[in-house]
């Protein structure tokens, strides 16, 4: 092909796009660049008991520590600028290239593993966000599925087939694969935005370890592991820094409550923390009270206005829209139609099948003004996985008679998971005129759109779901409450 | 008037369609063709044939929400396929430049025929330009789509020429890189 045919060819470009760019937004020099998005998680422990034992005092230790790759900043237009305004171009354009090869190789993970996460999604998301009985529900299925990888790299026999079979995984070997894969192609931290991934372990001084296997998650899963004495001060202090530290202490309320006691021989913990900014930011100016229905009655919270160009997509029981963020990600809002709660969409296969993969092969959309109004929320929860995990047949590593941790120690009377606490804090905002009025879309149900401008009006329980570059589902949540 | 009673002005067969879609974007469509070819009467053709040919294509169209981006792709075919019948000598400037940089995207340019439909082409490269921030994606439509030189592009979003410049070469390498890592062969 030649240069004259490909800029011919550009002409297939996505309308949307081209629209867009007919009327192109000056820069404006005074925005302060805020994060317009935050959200993380952690799964606050999976907590191993063996029958007992007595306790010996060490001091705490690092057996094994993950090596995380080092991305080379993204580079800062700012700082290849000369003082008489011209540009070091071939420094600018080293340093970028620096960064893109990174970013490229990261996600260069091979095939499939981007709908590696969707069986279990369609199993857990039910399962943890269903019957949230007007509470607001926050879980990270990548996070969840990172951490029974682990679990399962530490159990044999019908302890690991369980966790295998939840996971969708035909052997250790493939969960190896798609485990380091999501791990690496959700992995960022350049300066701009921040997906990171950290997991530990939490090991007795009592019982030995096979550093095997410590090694092999410290290599597929970048888990570091620890050594102390459970139980103690120290090593419960070093748990809540060390979860404080990976969520940005966003979550310290959640990681004050995670301790461990003496009869604990491992404890897992795995955090997600994900920043990014939307591609379009709301307008400040433009956010303003609304009422939203909750299940308990009618509160007041902050809704932010925008509208533009976008797809609308809609289901027998819903309608929806997506906001694209600069780390590559999206989030998803979906919103049931009139008479259907969240719980509805979750119980529906048509509506969780879009909660899981998006708009992208969805056909019933429709490109269209939209004008939003979606209030800011910062929603956390925080339960245990136990009881979801035993539903959907995790059943062994629960019961010392049965479960079979043999990869991980050879003292293996009796242990089992006796604690698996899951936390996660999702807050959205927007950035900066003046209020304009919106109205609500009056007609309710299934069924097209109009013709050329609908109304998204996030004012009753929805869902949402976050997810990274590689198109992965970080984050779902159930708001009831936004504020 | 709004886009969508325009649309439905053309879905109706009502002749003031063309009128309406004249007043309201003429102008922007005449200065799209006068990027590429300098003689007035010609780009005053090239406009005309474009709401001819939106006229025999709605419907099936209905680009209600996006009836300026319809037109003018239409236009820029028109104005495109006027520029490689002319002579050589006749040939704009700006398109050998533009032509030029493109190369810079293909991963093996070649004179072979490509077999690539365009629509998947397009398809690729939207998907491309979706990972990008708001203003690299409009710096690249700008040039690419819409034709604009540099300092225009400049100018139209409040950035230095340099800056328009060396995003400008980023991308090119960067949707390289990409076609490159989807397996297109062009």
């Amino acid at each position: 092909m030649r240069g004259d045919e490909f800029l011919e060819k550009l002409e297939n470009v996505d309308p949307e796009l081209v629209e867009k760019a007919a009327r192109p937004k000056r820069r404006r020099r005074w925005l302060g660049a805020v994060a317009a998005l935050l959200a993380l998680a952690i799964l606050g422990g999976v907590l191993l008991r063996p029958g007992g034992g007595a306790l010996t005092t060490e001091a705490f230790a690092a057996l094994a520590e993950a090596e995380y790759p080092e991305s080379p900043p993204y580079p800062d237009m700012m700082d290849y600028v000369n003082p008489d305004g011209s540009m070091q171009d071939d420094e600018f354009n080293a340093a970028f290239d620096a960064w893109w090869e990174f970013y490229r190789a990261q996600r260069d993970m091979g095939e499939g593993f981007e709908t590696a996460l969707d069986s279990f999604c369609a199993k857990t998301l039910p399962q943890f966000l269903g019957g949230a009985d007007g509470e607001n529900a926050v879980y990270s299925p990548l996070n969840v599925y990172l951490a029974l990888g682990m679990l399962a790299e530490l159990t044999d026999g019908d302890s690991r087939a369980q966790v295998l079979a939840l996971l969708g995984s035909g052997g250790i070997g493939e969960l190896r694969e798609t485990a380091s894969a999501l791990w690496n192609a959700n992995y960022m931290d350049d300066g701009a935005s921040a997906s990171i991934l950290a997991s530990s372990l939490w090991l007795d001084n009592d019982v030995s370890f096979k550093q095997n296997t410590l090694d092999k998650l410290a290599e597929v899963y970048y888990a570091s592991a620890y050594r102390g004495e459970m139980g103690s001060d120290e090593v419960n202090e070093a748990l809540q820094a060390w979860l404080n530290e990976q969520t940005g202490g966003l979550l310290s309320e959640q990681a004050d409550g995670v301790g461990l006691d003496a009869d604990t021989i491992l404890a897992l913990a795995t955090t997600v923390y994900f920043r990014a900014k939307w591609t379009s930011e709301f307008s400040s100016d433009k956010t303003e009270q609304g009422v939203f229905h909750a299940p308990g009655g009618d509160i007041n919270c902050d809704f932010m206005h925008q509208s533009g160009q976008g797809y609308y997509y809609w289901g027998e029981r819903f309608s929806a829209i997506e906001r694209n963020l600069e780390s590559g990600g999206a989030m998803r809002f979906i919103l049931p139609d009139e008479g259907f709660s969240p719980d509805d969409l979750l119980a529906d296969s048509e509506a969780l099948s879009f909660i899981i993969s998006g708009g992208s092969d969805w056909e019933s959309k429709k490109f269209l003004i939209i004008n939003q109004a979606i209030p800011k929320f910062d929603v956390v929860s925080d339960f245990d996985l136990r009881a979801g995990l035993q539903n959907l047949g995790v059943t062994d590593v629960f019961d010392g008679s049965v479960s079979d941790f043999s990869p991980m120690t050879d003292d293996t009377d009796g242990i089992f998971v006796s604690q698996a606490k899951h936390a996660a804090r999702v807050a959205i905002d927007e950035e900066g005129v003046t209020a304009a009025a919106y109205t609500v879309m009056g007609a309710a149900g299934a069924g097209e759109p109009p013709a050329d401008e609908v109304d998204f009006v996030l004012d009753r329980p929805f869902i949402f779901v976050i997810t990274g570059s590689a198109g992965t589902p970080l984050f779902a949540g159930v708001v009831n409450v936004p504020a | 008037m709004e886009d969508a009673k325009i649309v439905a002005l053309y879905l109706a067969r009502d002749e003031t369609a063309l009128a309406h879609s004249a007043a309201k974007y003429g102008r922007a469509l005449r200065s799209l063709g006068a990027k590429l070819i300098s003689d007035e009467q010609s780009v005053e053709e090239c406009e005309n044939d474009t709401y001819f040919k939106a006229w025999n294509s709605i419907p099936p169209h209905e680009p209600r929400s996006y009836l300026f981006a319809f037109l003018a792709k239409i236009m820029r075919s028109t104005v495109l396929n006027l520029c490689k019948m002319r002579s050589a000598q006749r040939r704009s400037a700006v398109l050998t430049e533009l032509s030029a940089e493109m190369e810079q995207c293909i991963p093996s340019p070649s004179d072979t025929e490509c077999l690539i439909d365009g629509i998947v082409l397009g398809e690729a490269i939207s998907r491309f330009l979706r990972t990008l921030t708001e203003e690299q994606r409009c710096v690249f439509l700008r040039r690419y789509w819409y034709f604009d030189s540099v300092a225009e592009i400049s100018n139209k979003l409040g950035i230095t020429e340099s800056k328009t410049k060396s995003t400008l070469f980023r991308l090119r390498n960067s949707l390289r890189l990409y076609l490159e890592k989807e397996g297109y062969e062009l």
